[in-house]
């Protein structure tokens, strides 16, 4: 999450659309992955995107006509 | 406190700016009004209800409490439950929300004068459209972020959740049927359109490839990627429509377009979502991110005149005017306009994914209340886009074509008939401008947004030549491209619902990778809403007017539901003195849904009432006479059967909206005599651990109330 987005509207904008389309989800689950759990290793970002993907599709909510 | 006067003082300007914009909206003397007086009235509306109107609710009647811990964080599970940044949950909530609908309501309201659609898109959402996502989002995150249905059965009833259900199905099918059909008849005919909207198609499959095997995760990469082809292909496609022998052969009738998207939704609905749906779905919500953007900086740039009267004649004609769906203006406007001022789907999401992921409770004001009313400004944009162009060329482009006739020359001269003027040579020149055959009778929506909006993009990038033709079909491809979106993602979630219910019967439909019952739901699915797009592009009076009312029945239908389930929660909580938050705009939507019920099944006017048409239509098929619009027996037929259909579906509407009422207000008077105990679902509460930005906190010292969410206003 961006506890710190930055200041400057242009980096901020570029932060924003990272966060929001799941560009960086990976790189928040790799560091949420070693910081608990350093033991296992993490999978890989197919793999982890690859899981996401068809999470999100087998659950799938509603969406607005 | 010099402090707290300075904060009024900003609001009693706000105040005093949209008091002025309105008086100018409503009350100006002149011919035409600028659009900017429109926009700022719309933005000062929508500021002072998120201030005052959003708070109080959140403070007094929800009592949101930040010390209680949100699903999010008492079940987080990285996954479906997870703390989300709200400003970052705000863009997914509202790019789940805004769809279609808020573009092509208000440009078919747009017959009655601008000012009816203006003051319902603005008053609806302040009162009702954004109190409905507001406190169902509230409810379902207290229940751990239960469906509407759950809610439903579970705090008014069997009944009531049965009715839900069925409602929601219907509604689907319906909505599925009217967005595909404004699709079709958009791509009908026009070899630029049918071009760029088949190439997305191998575009999709490319960035599902990319995004599986060649760079997993790389989202904005290929998206990239993906608007760059779709540009190629919108100039493609212009290329395509210069030449005679290509032109010819991507020209396709409205039934053509119409078999290939059922079989499109079909496949995809079958097919692993990787390979279609989830780059659709990455193209789509940039291209309508991109072009929300867009429309804004035009219009803030360009300023339009808006050319449409506030009132046009038809707006107090008991029959209403020529464009679908017609009907006086109480109460069809009201059901014309549906997202943007009260949509019943938002309850669906308000009640599945976003609840899961909110950090604290006081933020179901920003995102609940502050993303519907961002919606509503897209409804606002839409409803000037319409209205910047002539009232002429926007009664021939959308009147059906029993009344223009088809040719430039009778629809210059229909026109003139309904009171307003424009020449054939305008008529046959825009058509040029904008790279069409033709303009006449383009309805649905979708071909008039798409001048209106190249207008006002071609008037601000006039330092590059215009390119109207290429802006034209720009915007048709965002339409379509996301009505598509709209079109798969529903065919799979009714086909999940039907494979829930389904698995009540013979259990190995729930399992939902079980293929024999994959491919039978999604053909169950695709077949209902198909049947409504087949006889919709083939009904001879324009399947437009026949199921565009049933949709918006349907939405404010659903919308009913959701109030009502919302109405009970606040009695069960002890707010009985705040329930007309709920309650008022619950009896509005009630009065207005049924009331348009009433004038589809009982108005003896054959236009408005689907069982007058039938009656009208036996009585010259007997007498051996083609029906007004027909051209044959076989079509006089036709019409009687469409009729028919959709008089039993009005009926069946009515009947839901009764019974949910009914059986709610059952629970009501039980809960207000004592007689029935108020049980809630709710969760438990739980100590929360986070600050509003998602940081674990220390607990000792309990930080008190909310002061989180109060940044923007976000409209």
């Amino acid at each position: 999450m961006p506890e710190h987005l930055p200041r400057n509207p242009l980096r901020y904008a570029w932060e924003y659309i990272k966060e929001i389309s799941g560009e960086n989800a990976y790189d928040r689950y790799l560091a949420v992955h070693t910081a608990t759990h350093p033991d296992r290793p993490p999978m890989g970002r197919g793999e982890f995107y690859r899981q996401r993907q068809d999470e999100k599709y087998n659950n799938p909510g509603s969406r607005c006509p | 406190m010099g402090n707290r006067l300075g904060r009024y003082a900003i609001w009693i300007a706000v105040a005093l700016v949209g008091a002025v914009c309105w008086g100018v909206l409503a009350l100006g003397r002149g011919e035409t009004v600028n659009a900017a007086w429109l926009l700022f009235a719309a933005l000062a509306s929508y500021a002072i209800a998120y201030r005052f109107y959003a708070r109080f609710i959140q403070r007094r009647v929800l009592e949101t409490d930040d010390n209680r811990a949100t699903p999010a964080e008492r079940l987080n599970n990285g996954r479906d439950f997870e703390p989300m940044d709200r400003r970052i949950l705000f863009g997914h909530h509202f790019a789940a929300i805004a769809g279609a609908g808020p573009l092509v309501g208000p440009v078919l309201a747009a017959q009655m004068g601008f000012l009816p659609g203006t003051i319902w898109i603005i008053f609806g959402v302040i009162l009702a459209g954004a109190v409905q996502d507001m406190t169902i989002l509230f409810f379902s995150m207290r229940r751990n972020g239960k469906t509407l249905g759950q809610m439903a059965r579970e705090e008014i009833g069997p009944v009531g959740g049965a009715a839900a259900l069925v409602a929601v199905l219907a509604i689907m099918v319906i909505l599925l049927a009217v967005l595909a059909l404004v699709v079709v008849n958009a791509l009908a005919d026009s070899p630029w359109g049918a071009f760029s909207i088949a190439m997305t198609l191998p575009i999709a499959l490319l960035m599902g490839f990319y995004l599986r095997f060649l760079r997993p995760g790389r989202v904005l990469e290929v998206s990239l990627i993906g608007v760059g082809l779709l540009i190629l292909a919108l100039i493609g496609g212009g290329w395509i429509s210069e030449s005679s022998a290509y032109a010819e052969a991507w020209t396709f009738g409205g039934v053509t377009i119409a078999i290939a998207l059922i079989v499109y939704g079909f496949v995809a609905s079958v097919l692993p979502v990787w390979v279609l749906l989830a780059p659709r779905d990455y193209l789509s919500t940039f291209m309508k991110i991109g072009t929300i953007g867009l429309l804004a900086i035009g219009i803030a740039v360009t300023l339009p005149v808006m050319q449409m009267p506030r009132l046009t004649e038809f707006a107090s004609s008991a029959t209403g005017g020529p464009v679908a769906p017609v009907g006086p203006l109480f109460p069809f406007v009201f059901i014309t306009i549906a997202c943007g001022a009260l949509s019943g789907f938002h309850s669906l999401i308000a009640s599945g994914t976003t609840p899961k992921l909110i950090q604290k409770e006081s933020q179901v004001r920003m995102i609940g209340y502050g993303a519907m009313l961002m919606e509503s400004f897209v409804a606002v944009m839409a409803l000037i886009a319409a209205a910047v162009l002539d009232p002429g060329l926007y009664f021939a482009m959308n009147a059906p074509g029993t009344v223009t006739g088809g040719t430039a020359e009778s629809a210059a001269s229909a026109v003139t008939g309904l009171g307003f003027s424009v020449s054939a040579e305008t008529l046959s020149s825009t058509a040029a401008n904008v790279g069409e055959e033709s303009i006449i009778s383009r309805t649905g929506g979708a071909p008039t947004l798409a001048v209106g909006m190249s207008q006002i993009f071609a008037g601000a990038t006039a330092f590059l030549g215009g390119l109207q033709a290429f802006w034209y079909h720009f915007a048709i491809m965002f339409e379509a491209l996301f009505i598509l979106t709209t079109v798969d993602a529903g065919t799979r979630v009714g086909r999940f619902m039907l494979q829930d219910l389904a698995g009540n019967l013979y259990s190995p439909f729930r399992n939902t990778s079980w293929l024999p019952g994959n491919i039978i739901t999604s053909a169950v699915i695709v077949g209902a809403w198909g049947y409504f797009l087949i006889i919709g592009v083939t009904d001879p009076l324009g399947g437009i007017n026949q199921l565009f009312p049933l949709f918006g029945i349907a939405n404010q239908l659903l919308a009913a539901v959701a109030l009502t389930v919302a109405t009970t929660i606040l009695i069960k909580m002890g707010k009985l003195r705040y329930i007309w938050v709920t309650l008022l705009p619950l009896a509005w939507d009630a009065v207005v849904t049924l009331t348009a019920s009433w004038y589809k099944i009982f108005s003896s006017e054959p236009t408005i009432g689907f069982f007058a048409q039938r009656s009208a239509a036996i009585e010259a098929y007997n007498a051996g006479e083609n029906y007004t619009g027909a051209s044959s027996l076989a079509q006089t037929q036709q019409i009687i059967t469409n009729a028919t259909v959709d008089g039993i579906l009005s009926i069946i509407f009515a009947l839901a909206i009764i019974i949910v009422i009914a059986d709610a207000s059952r629970v009501w008077f039980g809960l207000i005599r004592g007689t029935k105990q108020p049980e809630m679902s709710e969760a438990t509460y739980e100590e929360s651990h986070l600050d509003s930005e998602g940081r674990e906190i220390e607990r000792e010292p309990v930080g008190a109330g909310a002061g989180s969410s109060g940044t923007t206003p976000n409209a």
